[in-house]
């Protein structure tokens, strides 16, 4: 499944980038997840409890972050795994300045697997933009305050 | 197709209901139609689930006040088949009526429906186009608030935890308002790939009113009101009615999976506002 | 032998409504599922959710901690057991080891990896999570043209180019046909996978006898004595020691003409645990692990002269096999490649099938089994013919039909059609249509600019397999007619009839042949211990080869009748007529319930015969049977949004002698409907990863009674010479005539856009696009 589009972040480019990069804030955007461990430089373990409406599952996985070009763009690689199925997503991040904010446009490719692949066809790209909206509207209250 | 173990309950009273709603691992059970699949795929497994489908008070369609109050727990079948709800607001029934299957239809409820919120679900066209209320309620306090206002997101809603549908509030019709609603069935599960609802009041032969739901196009059901704002004192010739559903998926984020792309979404939603249009104002007196 | 029925009144050619129906629809009948048994167990298989991964790891300890769970067992525990069979053989046909759980490397999502055993279903299931496999993914390849392409992914490694075996087949000379042609067409015709979807999944019950050492197995299958044989070797069983029972089985589709991983595992377990174990395959299974059908790409390319007439077809078939072989998988295309002609009089033809392996779920018989694919080719590439020379897509059919005085006719498959009047259900469907109003019709649509379009498919098909030497089992079929000593009449199919309506047809037929009433004819299939040797239900063979063999069975006891009829009548000159002996000298009679209590208690025999009046015939078909028909169906498109409205749909069939007007036209229907499902709506879909995204009914669109027109059914009457009852058989027909009908139809409606094909299933988004587009795909 493919997955695009952008988002205004109530911060200058500098300042967002470094959000963007900071476990603590990520772990704090991703819904459902607590914490991010350390694993190695720029990759990390992350437990996440998606629930979505009735929909809930517990994943396990990793998160880990590439091909950085502070403050312009980074490479952000997911991978996650629980009992109603996995994921794989990569997706290339790009910040542009606009005045004190900044524009992310993502652009990647999530892999499902599993019982969600299979039978939750119908609900992925909805619940998945749903994801990435809630992601962002939690960094911009982040970088508010 | 096996659900993970719940505890099961079937009050037969609302404050019982409502009382054992505290737990956030607690689901309320109110026809089952997504939630029992979702269960038996475990892709749910809520620890406890209360069946509020023994409980007498949800039940009910009366008229009050220039309303219609529609209980809870009503099927859509007895919606689809209320002679109050045939003859008083008619748009709705015909939404029930294109819901699911028949035994879809005799055992999904209204409120089940809403308070689940699939952005492809058959009611919320109906209900945004019609202005509707829903009225929640706690152990400890009830509230009405506007449809537009409980559907917050794709399979998200207004409702507080421990908080359930009381009933849906619906305006009795204005006998000269036409409406009809419109659908595009995904083959497989009969949800609506776009689904339009439409209804229109005319007075000294121009559009007095014009109200359009949309579900199915994307994340959460919504009103077109661009739509509305461009019939609203036209004539409602065929030229104007296309020119005005054709601003119906303007800006929007649409939908796309195995049935239909965002573009073919967006095209139908078009198409289909356009006949849900027509049929609405063809049944205006 | 002649048969003299002077009853007037028989009971073959009536609608009589099918006996087995009450108990299926009040729910009294017993499926697998049903059996309960003291101490039984249950299975949950733990599968593989990658398309291809290494197992790296399996660790059972907590599901053999929970409460409950009695055993859990691995690959490594089942090794021994023999592989699922592969039971089609090709030259040079590359055969993957198939074990019955995974043990080191799974192929495809769905692959068993671990059975979980306990005291009920619920723990089995919750004991099904908590196995936990360290997998590691490996790259997969689920569309067959890219599985052939260099570098692709392999399935199996140790055959990189993905390819289980490639097939020839040429008759006549197709380079003279193609050289002499005025017009050649080509085109690229797709069949996609479908899921078979019976009613009931499957499922199993074993039950171990210590004592006897020896195993009853009940399965929801179609082939149990095949079953029983197979079995016994994986199992490493005495066949006698093996008892295989087919209670109710709630539809097949050849999806249960197999032998699965799980009948054997199931036999295993039982075996293992000393106590009665069931697995219930639920739907999610279903979808992916039981065989699906089609999975075809096909090449024609079609020559002809100017006047349509069709010299030769050249065909290079991709067939997607899926990760293993199961039963009969790489014979299905070549039934296509036999069927390739059709039913046109083409002796040049050349075919190249290449089998290939992906990462899914084996393919296998579904409904039609390769004959859908074939029909489909030929009846769109004769359709695309006549666009190009501008015929009516009927006289290019009537122009091309072998001719009736040319049966029996030799194709260059090297096939003998029996018998044929192909050009007479195609005149009924025709006239039924008021095919040339129509035209008309349509004509005057096209100048209002709607897209009304009408499609025609003529079929030929291959059915009563089949003579031993072309059947990879054994081709004939067997029967024993028993008339009890109270004149009641028991008759045992090896056939294993699962919803086709033999307990009714083959009634009909014992009655009529004994004279006795419908009541009086018991039939009894479906078990081991009890019927003697058959071979099956499939390939629309059940009336044709297993009816006959009845009918024999039925001639040798008229013979034993007429012996105890002569004794009791004290005459030498009796015959056997309406249910009694006649001395024809006296016109004294005795009834048939009296000949068969004499014959029983056999105070006196009749010299040289033995008591009782039991006969059981083994019948060796000498050739197939080959059905035929004609659909038309008309369609309209929705130029705004490519929806297609189904508004007539016309089949008229020709399965030889009707034994029961009702049944046919109920199989019709079915099969219809199993075609419309083809052409309009079912897909299963895999990702490049080897998911399969259609993996429930909310995405895997079946048809349902509401988007099904009515059906119009007509009947022409062709007896096959083949058999005694001149029966074809008609199980299959209406999928095979159906998916070319509509796609014609459709087609036709858009052809004023220069439409020259649409694959399936034809989504009204495919068909929008193609409107958008002004008919450039």
């Amino acid at each position: 499944m493919k997955i695009s589009g952008s988002y205004t972040v109530p911060a200058p480019r500098e300042r967002a980038y470094q959000l963007l990069q900071d476990p603590g804030i990520l772990a704090k955007c991703m819904p459902g997840t607590d914490q991010l461990h350390k694993l190695a430089e720029d990759e990390y373990d992350m437990k996440m409890k998606v629930v979505i409406a009735s929909i809930g599952g517990q994943f396990g996985g990793k998160v880990r972050l590439e091909d950085q070009h502070p403050p312009e763009s980074f490479k952000l690689i997911v991978e996650g795994s629980g009992k109603i199925g996995f994921l794989k997503g990569e997706g290339l991040l790009n910040l542009a300045a606009n005045g004190d904010l900044t524009e992310v446009s993502f652009d990647g490719e999530v892999q499902v697997g599993g019982t969600i692949a299979s039978v939750g066809q119908r609900l992925l790209d909805t619940t998945a933009k749903l994801i990435i909206k809630k992601f962002f509207q939690k960094l911009s209250e982040v970088a508010n305050n | 197709m096996i659900a993970e173990n719940f505890e099961y309950s079937a009050p037969t009273k609302l404050d019982d209901a409502l009382r054992q709603l505290s737990n956030e691992d607690t689901k309320v059970l109110a026809g089952g139609m997504s939630l029992i699949p979702l269960m038996k795929l475990r892709l749910a497994a809520p620890g406890q689930l209360v069946d509020i489908g023994r409980i007498a008070d949800l039940n009910f369609i009366h008229e009050e006040g220039g309303t219609l109050r529609i209980g809870a727990t009503t099927t859509h079948y007895q919606v689809e088949n209320s002679p109050l709800v045939r003859s008083r607001c008619p748009l709705l029934a015909e939404a029930a009526s294109h819901i699911g299957d028949l035994q879809v239809r005799n055992m999904g409820t209204i409120g089940g429906s809403i308070a689940h919120a699939d952005p492809a679900a058959d009611y919320p066209a109906s209900l945004l186009a019609l202005e509707a209320r829903v009225a929640l309620v706690t152990a400890k306090s009830k509230r009405e608030i506007p449809i537009a206002d409980f559907f917050v997101d794709t399979f998200t809603t207004a409702l507080e935890p421990g908080e359930i549908v009381h009933a849906v509030v619906v305006p009795v019709e204005d006998q000269s308002t036409g409406t009809s609603y419109q659908k595009v069935l995904q083959p497989a599960s009969g949800f609506a790939i776009v689904g339009v609802a439409a209804r229109i009041r005319k007075s000294g032969g121009k559009i007095a009113m014009a109200r359009v739901g949309v579900t199915g196009l994307s994340g959460k059901p919504f009103r077109a009101t661009q739509v509305e704002k461009a019939l609203e004192g036209a004539a409602g010739s065929p030229s104007e009615i296309q020119k005005a559903a054709a601003l119906v998926s303007d800006g929007v984020d649409a939908n796309s999976d195995l049935h239909a792309s965002a573009d073919y979404r967006k095209h139908l939603a078009r198409v289909y506002t356009m006949r849900a249009l027509a049929i609405a104002l063809s049944r205006t007196a | 032998m002649a048969t003299t029925i002077t009853k007037s009144d028989t009971l073959v050619g009536k609608r009589i409504r099918r006996r087995e129906d009450p108990r299926l629809i009040t729910g009294t009948a017993t499926y697998v599922d049903d059996i309960q048994m003291p101490g039984m167990h249950h299975a949950v298989i733990v599968r593989s959710p990658h398309g291809a991964a290494r197992i790296k790891r399996i660790n059972i300890k907590k599901a053999q901690e929970l409460p409950g769970v009695a055993a859990v067992f691995i690959g490594k525990d089942t090794e021994k057991v023999g592989p699922v069979p592969c039971g089609a053989s090709l030259p040079g046909l590359r055969v993957p080891h198939h074990h019955i759980l995974a043990i080191d490397r799974v192929y495809f999502v769905g692959h068993p990896v671990a059975v979980v055993v306990a005291t009920d279903r619920y723990i089995a299931r919750d004991a099904a999570d908590l196995v936990e496999v360290d997998w590691e993914p490996l790259p997969t390849v689920t569309d067959p043209e890219k599985a052939l392409a260099p570098g692709a992914a392999a399935v199996h490694p140790e055959w990189p180019d993905n390819t289980a075996f490639t097939y020839h087949q040429e008759g006549g000379d197709v380079d003279k046909a193609f050289a002499q042609a005025d017009v050649v067409v080509k085109q690229r015709i797709t069949s996609q996978r479908l899921i078979p979807s019976a009613m009931e999944t499957r499922g199993v019950v074993a039950e171990w006898h210590t004592g006897d050492r020896a195993l009853t197995l009940h399965s929801s299958t179609q082939i149990p004595h095949l079953l029983r044989t197979i079995l016994a070797q994986m199992l490493g069983l005495e066949e006698n020691r093996l008892r295989v029972v087919t209670p109710e089985v709630g539809g097949g589709f050849g999806s249960k003409l197999n032998v699965y991983a799980e009948e054997a595992l199931m036999g295993f377990v039982a075996m293992k645990i000393g106590k009665p174990i069931k697995w219930i395959e639920s739907r999610r299974e279903n979808f992916t692990c039981t065989i699906q059908g089609r999975g075809h790409v096909d090449y024609y390319e079609v020559a002809a002269k100017r006047d349509g007439t069709i010299l030769g077809i050249k065909l290079k078939l991709i067939q997607d096999l899926g990760a293993y072989h199961q039963l009969l998988t790489p014979a299905i295309p070549t039934l296509s490649v036999l069927m390739m002609p059709g039913i046109y009089n083409c002796q040049n033809i050349r075919a190249d099938i290449v089998g290939v392996f992906t990462n899914a779920v084996p393919t296998d018989a579904y409904r039609g089994a390769g004959r859908p694919e074939a029909t489909h080719g030929i009846e769109r590439m004769v359709d695309i013919l006549a666009a190009e020379l501008k015929m009516d897509p009927a006289d290019i059919r009537f122009k091309n039909f072998v001719s009736n005085d040319a049966f029996p006719y030799a194709t260059a498959t090297g096939l003998t059609y029996d018998s044929g009047n192909y050009a007479a259900p195609l005149v009924k469907a025709m006239d039924m249509v008021s095919y040339k109003k129509l035209r008309q019709e349509q004509a005057q649509a096209r100048t209002d600019g709607r897209f009304l379009g009408i499609g025609i498919s003529t079929y030929g098909e291959i059915c009563a397999l089949g003579p031993s030497p072309a059947t990879p089992a054994g081709g004939w079929e067997s029967a024993t007619v028993k008339i009890e000593p109270s004149g009641k009449v028991t008759v045992m199919t090896g056939a294993s009839p699962h919803g086709q309506g033999e307990e009714t047809t083959f009634a009909q037929i014992a009655a009529d042949e004994l004279g006795v009433g419908i009541d009086d004819v018991l039939v009894v299939h479906g078990d081991t211990a009890i019927v003697q040797y058959g071979i099956g239900t499939f390939g629309s063979r059940a009336t044709a080869v297993g009816g006959a063999a009845m009918y024999y069975a039925i001639q040798e006891l008229k013979e034993k009748i007429k012996k105890y009829g002569a004794m009791l009548l004290e005459s030498d000159n009796v015959s056997f007529a309406n249910g009694a002996c006649v001395d024809n000298k006296t016109g004294k009679s005795v009834p048939l319930a009296q000949i068969a209590a004499a014959s029983y208690r056999a105070m006196k025999l009749p010299p040289n015969t033995e008591p009782g009046l039991v006969a059981t015939y083994f019948w060796e078909p000498p050739n197939f049977t080959f059905p035929f028909g004609a659909h038309i169906v008309v369609t309209e498109v929705d130029r705004e949004t490519g929806a297609i409205a189904l508004k007539r749909y016309v089949a008229v069939d020709d399965c030889g002698k009707i034994i029961n007007p009702l049944i046919v036209d109920g199989q019709v229907h079915g099969g219809v409907v199993q075609g419309l499902g083809q052409a309009l709506w079912e897909q299963a879909v895999y990702d490049d990863t080897g998911q399969l995204i259609t993996g429930e009914f909310m995405d895997y669109a079946l048809p349902k009674a509401s988007n099904i027109p009515w059906l119009e059914t007509g009947h022409t009457e062709t007896p096959s010479p083949v058999n005694p009852l001149g029966v074809k058989g008609v199980g299959e027909a209406g999928t095979i005539g159906c998916s070319p009908a509509v796609v014609n139809s459709v087609v036709d409606a858009l052809s004023p856009l220069g439409v020259r094909h649409i694959d399936m299933p034809m989504t009204p988004e495919k068909i929008w696009n193609l409107v958008q587009a002004g008919g450039k795909a």
